[in-house]
């Protein structure tokens, strides 16, 4: 007896801290759960590596590590899958679109020096890029208001020359392209010209130490500062002291995107410009600025990454799917729980603790390594339950084989839970070589389900074999509990020799 | 020991049961075959928003009390064709023509399903969708993107653990029992596997129902119960050899079959009981889930019963 008591008293102390552990720290709840956004970003082979390896992933999450300090996004969680891939998860946050255009943008930047003697096409192409820019942004402003309000007239003489440009620089419009569509065109082409016309340079983003942004003095616009590292400023005052009084421009080249292009005066001929600081002038907004400043802190990506999968769920749906499971899995206990009371009498009382303690066990596993309740996660606590419920079944039909046979009552419990244990064992082994499988090849969603699954599974060997167990053997300590009819309807039990 | 006379004889009833059970497969086999060669599926079962890669678009519009306004799906589509989205790089905005609609709930919420968007676009699809069919709830919003290559990913990641958990629990049952029980936990398995796939093939036909990771996930789950029933009563049978020794395979089975009944039958509905709460309570995301794993469990339990034990006399003797 003292030995059931010893299981007793641990069972016991196992729930307190259980029910302690739960409350006090409740299971994660995933994104489907609380709603937000998750984002699977692919790092892509780019150049000289065919191959995306570990350390080129770890090298990528740095970079997006800092870019997400970098943008305030609270309990944003970024983590490695496999070996080419990261996934993004921020709760609360159902539009993603800011975050996954700063974290999936290279932002490599140059600063290049004009090829000599390219004076006359460059002076062309930056005319047709002033045009351009403020042609769309009469139509941006065009679109938005009224369309028979707004003065069309400028839109007009614009929407001619700009076919002639589009012809001379030799781009084809794809068909039925609306006005904005064809600036676009024509302003990214004479981009790509223009970084055409700069050399290769060897000051890029890398020799930064730090990036800010100012408010422009005259007009709206926003500039984005630079500070350089000691390196960096040698080569910008290199860089500059070259082209100095030339004519030549100084371009400042953003992922292939000639982003802004300045002179340098003559007065800067002798040294260069020194200091190790410079600004962009961009004409950038606010929120352009701002992104642009995370992304140079941040350093640029050593490999490019395009989003592969976006979940976003609202924070309604999210709790809605909280309330739904929540329902189905006590409706669901509270319907077994019934059932094996009805039909197992005093021992479907005791199966039906065990299960509650087993319920319990499984929140405070959760809470303890900890595990992040997603849908399919619960799902799997729901099946699991059919799992644990099983192995009491198998017991206590044991229980009554011996008892029909004409077993005592301690020796029908004793004989019936060591026969079922082989078929509990078989049961449960299969259950996990699937949860085995199912999380080392399947994905975030599978995992989920294969982690609550195996974790019942483990539980409920535990909770069949001891708990159940124990309280049962407790129970016939009472001598007014030791009634087979307890356990039996009388008619099945067979007649007492008399 | 007198071998106790078993209530209910299996092996009475076995040829009811191998032609009802054949007659189930043979139906998921057309059903899987004509899904195939259905042209606007092309598979042997529809694949969902999970294996072909796209965007889903779920909206909820905010109705006044007096209901939601009238909005029909083609209207929607017409819409959405004549959108222009934010164009990538180097790439042509996507064409919107070819999305499909679904009205749900008498209006009040939307489904939509296009060709994979980049964040960026989706969020200004839903910033255009407010004003063809707003106000929406902005809470009750959710978004799905699967990339084309991921799809291909995730259909190979849920075939191969198919195959691996398969692998693995052969393995496990003749390391326990022997070659004949675990051909034929196998055969079991793949019969409840069938035919859970033959209903979904079928639903996919008729309602249009899509497979998904999670229907993966529920036929793996399918697989792991299926072995544990047949084994519960395989366990048994191995446990009377030397106790009724003496009587042939046959008789030893129906005793078997007759003593673990109940179990079967009643662990079977302790986790269909759950499985109903889910169906009835458990919402829309979890529900073809649901419905899968009471299609599986229900076969398997059958099969447990009817199929795997009548089957090892016959098997057990042509190996002698």
């Amino acid at each position: 007896m003292a030995r059931q008591q010893g299981w007793l008293a641990l069972i016991l102390a196992l729930a307190i801290a259980s029910a302690a552990l739960v409350l006090n720290v409740p299971p994660p709840l995933g994104l489907d759960l609380q709603g937000g956004s998750q984002l699977t970003l692919q790092v892509m082979p780019s150049g000289a590596i065919k191959k995306v390896e570990k350390e080129q992933l770890e090298s990528v999450k740095e970079v997006l590590d800092r870019r997400i300090n970098g943008l305030g996004v609270s309990e944003a969680t970024l983590q490695t899958v496999g070996n080419d891939q990261l996934v993004l998860q921020l709760p609360g946050e159902q539009d993603p679109s800011r975050a996954a255009k700063v974290l999936g943008t290279t932002a490599l930047l140059e600063f290049r020096a004009q090829k000599p003697g390219t004076d006359s096409e460059m002076q062309g192409l930056l005319k047709l890029k002033r045009q351009a820019t403020a042609a769309l942004v009469q139509t941006e402003i065009k679109d938005s208001t009224d369309p028979g309000a707004a003065d069309s007239a400028p839109v007009k003489i614009k929407a001619e020359e700009l076919a002639k440009a589009l012809e001379a620089l030799g781009i084809a419009v794809p068909p039925g392209s609306s006005q904005t569509e064809s600036l676009e065109l024509l302003l990214s082409t004479v981009n790509q010209k223009i970084v055409a016309l700069f050399e290769p340079s060897e000051l890029t983003g890398k020799d930064l130490v730090g990036a800010g942004r100012q408010q422009q003095q005259a007009g709206s616009g926003w500039d984005v500062t630079l500070s350089f590292n000691r390196q960096g400023g040698e080569k910008f005052a290199a860089l500059t002291k070259n082209i100095a009084g030339t004519g030549r421009l100084l371009g400042i080249v953003l992922d292939g995107r000639s982003i802004s292009e300045a002179s340098v005066g003559p007065q800067f001929q002798a040294a260069g410009i020194t200091g190790g600081a410079a600004s962009i002038t961009g004409n950038f907004t606010a929120d352009e600025s701002r992104d642009l400043e995370v992304q140079l802190k941040g350093g640029s990506l050593p490999l490019p990454v395009k989003v592969i999968e976006q979940r976003s769920i609202g924070a309604t749906l999210g709790t809605e799917n909280v309330r739904r499971s929540l329902v189905a899995a006590l409706s669901g206990l509270a319907l077994v729980a019934v059932f094996m009371v009805v039909v197992y009498r005093l021992p479907g009382v005791v199966a039906v603790l065990a299960l509650a303690l087993y319920s319990l066990f499984n929140l405070a596993i959760y809470s303890l390594i900890p595990v992040t309740l997603t849908l399919p996660g619960i799902a799997g606590f729901i099946l699991s339950i059919g799992m644990a419920v099983d192995a009491n079944v198998l017991i206590f039909e044991r229980v009554k084989e011996e008892l029909r046979s004409g077993n005592t009552l301690i020796r029908s419990i004793d004989t019936g839970f060591s026969l079922a244990f082989s078929s509990i064992i078989d049961g449960h082994v299969t259950g996990l070589i699937s949860c085995i499988a199912l999380f080392a090849l399947g994905t975030g969603l599978v995992k989920g389900f294969a982690v609550t699954l195996a974790i019942g599974l483990l539980l409920s060997l535990f909770t069949a074999l001891t708990c159940s167990r124990t309280i049962l053997r407790v129970l016939m300590s009472y001598a007014a509990l030791r009634q087979p009819t307890y356990f039996l309807p009388a008619t099945q039990l067979p007649a007492k020799a008399s | 020991m007198n071998a106790p006379e078993p209530r209910f004889r299996i092996s009475r009833h076995r040829r009811t049961a191998w032609l009802g059970s054949g007659l189930a497969a043979v139906l998921s086999v057309i059903g899987l075959l004509v899904s195939w060669l259905n042209p606007g599926i092309h598979a042997p079962l529809k694949p969902g928003l999970d294996f072909t890669g796209g965007t889903q678009i779920q909206l909820e519009r905010s109705c006044a009390a007096g209901g939601c306004s009238a909005i029909s799906a083609p209207d929607i589509q017409r819409a959405l064709a004549s959108l222009t989205l934010p164009a990538e790089p180097g790439e042509s905005s996507p064409n919107l023509g070819n999305a499909s609609v679904q009205v749900l709930d008498q209006g009040q919420s939307l489904v939509l399903r296009l060709q994979d968007l980049n964040p960026g676009q989706a969020s200004a699809l839903v910033q255009e969708m407010q004003a063809i069919a707003g106000p929406l709830n902005p809470e009750s919003i959710s978004v799905d993107t699967i990339g084309p290559t991921l799809g291909q990913q995730l259909l190979k990641g849920s075939v191969v653990s198919l195959v691996v958990s398969f692998i693995g629990i052969a393995a496990y049952i003749t390391f326990r029992y022997d070659g004949v029980f675990a051909f034929l936990a196998l055969f079991t398995l793949g019969h409840d596997v069938l035919i859970t796939c033959g209903a979904f093939a079928w639903l996919g036909l008729i309602a249009g129902v899509e497979v998904d990771s999670l229907f993966a996930v529920s036929l793996i789950t399918v697989a792991g119960y299926s072995v544990t029933d047949t084994v519960v009563v395989f366990d048994r049978i191995r446990e009377q050899r030397t106790t009724l020794a003496d009587l042939p395979l046959s008789e030893q089975v129906d005793v078997a079959v007759d003593a673990t009944l109940t179990r079967s039958l009643y662990t079977s509905f302790t986790t269909l009981l759950p499985l109903l709460g889910l169906i009835f309570f458990g919402g829309a995301s979890l529900f073809w889930f649901a419905v899968a794993l009471t299609i599986g469990i229900a076969v398997g339990s059958w099969s447990s019963i009817g199929v795997a034990p009548t089957l090892l006399p016959v098997l057990a003797k042509s190996k002698v």
